[in-house]
């Protein structure tokens, strides 16, 4: 393998930074960080005294041996919650990339964008309402 | 053997006598000569014992007392962190070190055992206190005689309980054994090495003595025996001692017109007992006595809404009882005039057992006892739970105690006991300690497992079918909705302690869970049954003192305050001003004492951390001050019959002052933290709320009571050792909820400092401690000035004084709210019967109330804001 400057020449000049030559340099660090991975697992593995036995291996639940098993259908409100999150999330995602050509876009990409928040927030009010946030039902 | 056995014994009477560590001469499993290992493996033992011993994660295994020592020893004043042994962890998964701490019951063991195994190799033990060396003063059936016995232990800390410096030390020995230490091999899975702890698991009798006094005595028989009806105790020489009658009160009109009421209304099988030393006293038949109790509850003119007390005693060693069948002949042999025999009831009507129900009229302030002669060897009587539901947990005490059953209970099982345990401990024929039983062992602790959470939850208490329904529509939710058909009950069971941070003791909780929501609660409780009243009836009037205060180890002498007051009430004993305004001043201490503790740990179970090494800067403060006076820290053992131990000693009143000077601003500081904060403020407004009704219903008290809006305080309702001379205000607030009950605690701290400021400035000079001699061990240069002062002493400090006979029920307001003891004498040195009314008991019977329908955070936050202690529910 060759590496030489001249088979690594940039794609465009200027465009980019200028790139040196790297590849054995990078193979180098890509072999010595496996290594330092694979014996850190090995050692972890290997290294240290083991001892099995039916107690340890039991989860542990305040010292009791527990009651069933854990696989079975766990409604989990946070779950939504957690769901609904991660959508509103995402939708960020757009309007910061419309903040960046805000300029630009001019008033008809502020319309839309003021279209898609409120459909948005009509949506967040839809599932506020159907009582989609609630994590429990209080006593009352 | 004889070596062994020495080593072993000295080992388990460790206390006192210094640390112990491993001798390095039994580790056997070093076999091969150690000079032998390469340079290589010497590198590394020296390089990985070092690592090891300045990062252990030690786990928590915290019992009882020892642990609150344990716990101050990483605060700001200890700071166990220094020492390389970083926070203290709950689960066994991170931790190489596991520190028992406390009293390690029989009930509890296979947890103890089974959480060491899970913890990853290799591992350390330290056992520190008393209790967990060699079961220290519990040598009782519940106890385990050294958690040695159960796992191995590298480390003994001695002490009752020991100072967190003592822990610190004990940690630094642990390091310098684990230098010793020669891993290498092991980790590189070579023959030979060591690692860890290697010593062997201890078996009483054979490798370890089981003598309660230490080894070395096996020439000498143990004097004394558990009082059993046989042999009778008709010739104790507390019978030539004489005393005044016990106190007589003189009834109120109320307590009149009622008595004249009942006996008008229930007739004949009906008598009320013509003088008490408390209150007024009635005897039912088994037959009336559930109409006579609803006729109070619900009838009678001040209605007595709370059910106190419920309790029984076992008649059958009472000493007349026994002289009448068996030594009648006997006595005339004594030669007349030498035991007067009491009035002599006939033999046939005396009850095998006695009933004793103990309730209170929140109107009239006033308490009456009904008392149920029962016949036969396991009697029945008719169950109160349709009366009062928090007699369920009452009955099933006395189930379990007793033998005696309920007819009509909804659940009658054992309560304290472990499920597979056999007899009724309080019956006088059962052996109090557990050297006269079966050594506890390893292969016990595999074996006797607590009951599976779906056993628990299938056979235990639940509300009817219809109750649950009304609630579920209440909820609105759970039963129809979203997360649920019909045909799918997504339950879970999920057990919340007894090893657990938030349950604040050996307290397992069976959570029914949807989600995360509670559908339903079961407790169980007996984790930390140390058998305090079973040792009353064995211990001396004044030896029964240190006992009281490791009933409830954050309020120290406010019990043997109750105690006291109990045991003063029957003899009628004159306490002398100023002992009765120092008894108030160490209450109160101890009182901000626990508080501050309640404070620290409440706002940690929500999450909040930083409060604890705040306050607990603070109680160390107060500690010292308590220190200073008593000597002791967590158990002040300070208060004897008839006074104090000893007079305030110099310097006390200037850091009373300051601690009054400074408290107010700090604790200021410390409101600011939680008061507005909205995590805090969401997490305990709205919930876990119970009504007043409810409250009193359920024996509710304390700040817990009041938090549901009655005014309802010993120290005002019933004024005791001079509170009637104190200006404080009585706090309560309305809501009900953890958010009430965290302002009416707070408040609670204000009024105490006010009560203390007050006690120190108008402190009374005089004695602290009685005139009357009969009752009380002398001062020292008194005894030495006359012979009759000093033939009391020598009789009180040996055999100890008598008590007349009678009973009486004693109660002060304790942190957590109306502890109380009932005592009965039979007209000896020590108690026939001492029952203890623990606040604790009755305060979390409701906590499946306050718990169903929330979810499994607001349970941690309902349990931190009840401030229960597990020794003052499961005694």
């Amino acid at each position: 393998m060759t590496c030489s400057g001249g088979f690594m020449e940039p794609i465009a000049q200027g465009a980019m930074s200028p790139f040196e030559s790297g590849v054995f340099s990078l193979v180098v660090y890509t072999i010595l960080v496996a290594a330092f991975i694979a014996s850190q697992l090995f050692l972890a593995a290997w290294v240290g005294e083991k001892k099995q036995s039916v107690e340890k291996s039991r989860p542990y639940e305040c010292g009791i041996i527990p009651t069933g098993s854990a696989r079975f259908r766990y409604p989990v409100p946070f779950y939504m919650v957690a769901i609904f999150f991660l959508i509103f999330d995402v939708e960020g995602a757009f309007i910061f990339t419309w903040a960046v050509i805000y300029e630009d876009a001019g008033l008809a990409g502020y319309a839309q964008m003021a279209f898609f928040i409120i459909l948005l927030l009509a949506g967040l009010f839809y599932i506020w309402r159907q009582g989609g946030l609630d994590w429990k039902e209080h006593k009352t | 053997m004889e070596r062994a056995q020495d080593v072993a014994g000295d080992r388990e009477r460790g206390a006192g006598s210094g640390y112990r560590v491993s001798d390095p001469r039994d580790q056997t499993s070093e076999s091969r000569d150690p000079t032998a290992d390469s340079r290589f493996l010497s590198l590394t033992d020296r390089v990985v014992n070092w690592a090891r011993k300045f990062s252990l994660w030690p786990m928590f295994f915290g019992l009882s007392c020892c642990f609150v020592e344990e716990a101050a020893s990483f605060t700001s004043r200890y700071d166990l962190a220094r020492f390389g042994a970083e926070v203290l962890r709950p689960s066994p998964r991170q931790a190489d070190l596991l520190i028992v701490s406390g009293t390690v019951f029989k009930k509890i063991a296979p947890i103890v055992l089974r959480l060491y195994e899970q913890m990853p190799e290799p591992k350390w033990v330290i056992s520190m206190g008393s209790c967990s060396n060699s079961g220290g003063m519990y040598d009782v059936y519940s106890v385990v005689q050294g958690v040695d016995q159960i796992i191995p232990v590298d480390v003994y800390v001695p002490g009752c309980p020991p100072r967190p410096e003592a822990l610190l030390q004990g940690l630094v020995i642990l390091q310098e054994k684990i230098s010793t230490e020669k891993p290498s091999r092991r980790i590189f899975h070579m023959a030979g090495g060591t690692q860890g702890t290697d010593r062997p698991v201890l078996v009483g009798g054979a490798t370890k003595s089981r003598d309660p006094r230490g080894p070395g005595y096996e020439g000498v028989s143990i004097r004394g025996v558990s009082e059993l009806p046989n042999p009778p105790q008709w010739g104790s020489r507390s019978d030539v001692m004489w005393t005044p009658p016990a106190r007589r009160i003189e009834f109120s009109s109320g307590d009149l017109s009622l008595a004249a009421e009942l006996r008008e209304r229930f007739g004949q099988s009906f008598s009320a007992a013509p003088h008490t030393s408390d209150m007024l006293t009635i005897e039912a038949g088994p037959e009336i006595v559930k109409e006579v109790l609803r006729y109070l509850k619900f009838e009678a003119k001040a209605k007595y809404r709370r059910l106190d007390d419920l309790t029984a005693i076992d008649e059958s060693a009472r000493r007349e009882r026994i002289w009448n069948k068996d030594f009648a002949g006997a006595l005339t042999d004594l030669g007349g005039g030498l035991l007067r025999l009491p009035g002599s009831r006939p033999v046939v009507s005396a009850p095998d057992f006695t009933l004793v129900y103990q309730l209170l009229s929140f109107d009239s302030a006033s308490r009456i006892r009904v008392k149920c002669g029962l016949h036969g060897a396991y009697p029945t009587a008719g169950s109160v739970t349709d009366i009062w539901p928090s007699a369920n947990w009452y009955e099933r005490e006395v189930f379990d105690m007793f033998g005696i059953r309920f007819e009509g209970h909804p659940n009658l099982s054992r309560i304290l006991m472990p499920h597979w345990w056999e007899g009724h401990p309080l019956r006088k024929d059962y052996p109090g300690r557990a050297t006269e039983m079966a050594p506890y062992t390893a292969a016990d602790a595999r074996m006797r497992q607590p009951l599976d959470a779906q056993q628990l939850s299938d056979t235990g208490y639940r509300r009817s079918e219809k109750e649950l329904d009304a609630q579920g529509s209440q909820l609105g939710s759970i039963s129809d909705t979203r997360y649920r058909t019909p045909d799918l009950r997504n339950e879970f069971l999920l057990n919340i302690g007894p090893h657990h941070v938030s349950t604040h003791g050996l307290l397992r909780c069976i959570a029914e869970l949807e989600g995360e929501q509670i559908r339903d609660l079961e407790l169980e409780i007996g984790y930390h049954h140390r058998a305090s009243e079973k040792l009353g009836e064995r211990q001396t009037w004044h030896q029964y003192i240190p006992y009281t205060d490791r009933n409830d180890y954050l309020a120290g002498s406010s019990l043997e305050f109750s105690y006291v007051t109990a045991v003063e009430t029957l003899a009628d004993i004159r306490v002398p001003e100023r002992a009765q305004a120092i008894r108030v001043l160490l209450a109160e201490l101890y009182r901000l004492s626990n508080h501050l503790v309640w404070f620290a740990t409440f706002a940690h179970d929500l999450g909040a951390m930083t409060p604890n090494f705040y306050t607990f800067a603070e109680r160390e403060m107060i500690l010292d001050i308590i220190e200073l006076i008593t000597g002791g820290r967590l158990h002040a053992e300070y208060l004897r019959i008839g006074g104090v131990a000893a007079d305030l000693p110099e310097g006390w009143k200037e850091a009373v002052d300051h601690l009054v000077k400074i408290f107010p601003r700090r604790l200021h500081e410390y409101e600011k933290l939680l008061r507005k904060n909205p995590i805090f403020l969401a997490r305990t407004k709205g919930v876990g709320r119970i009504s007043l009704e409810e409250a009193m219903d359920w024996g509710v008290t304390g700040p817990n009571l009041r938090a549901c809006g009655l005014e309802w305080d010993l120290r005002r309702k019933f004024p005791y050792s001079g509170y009637e001379n104190y200006e404080f205000e009585v706090p309560t607030a309305t809501e009900g909820d953890c958010y009430a009950r965290y302002l009416v605690r707070v408040e609670e701290l204000r009024q105490s400092i006010r009560i203390i400021e007050q006690a120190a400035d108008q402190m009374p000079s005089g004695r602290c401690v009685t005139e009357d001699y009969r009752y009380a061990i002398p001062k020292r240069n008194e005894m030495l000035r006359d012979i009759e002062t000093l033939i009391h002493h020598f009789i009180n400090v040996t055999r100890g004084m008598k008590i007349p006979r009678g009973e009486a029920y004693g109660a002060t307001e304790v942190p957590r709210g109306e502890h109380g003891y009932y005592v009965i004498s039979d007209g000896l040195g020590y108690a026939y019967r001492i029952r203890v009314r623990g606040p604790g008991f009755a305060n979390i019977q409701t906590l499946p109330i306050l718990a169903a329908g929330e979810s499994i955070a607001d349970l941690i936050s309902i349990i931190g804001s009840i401030d229960i202690i597990l020794p003052d529910i499961d005694r």
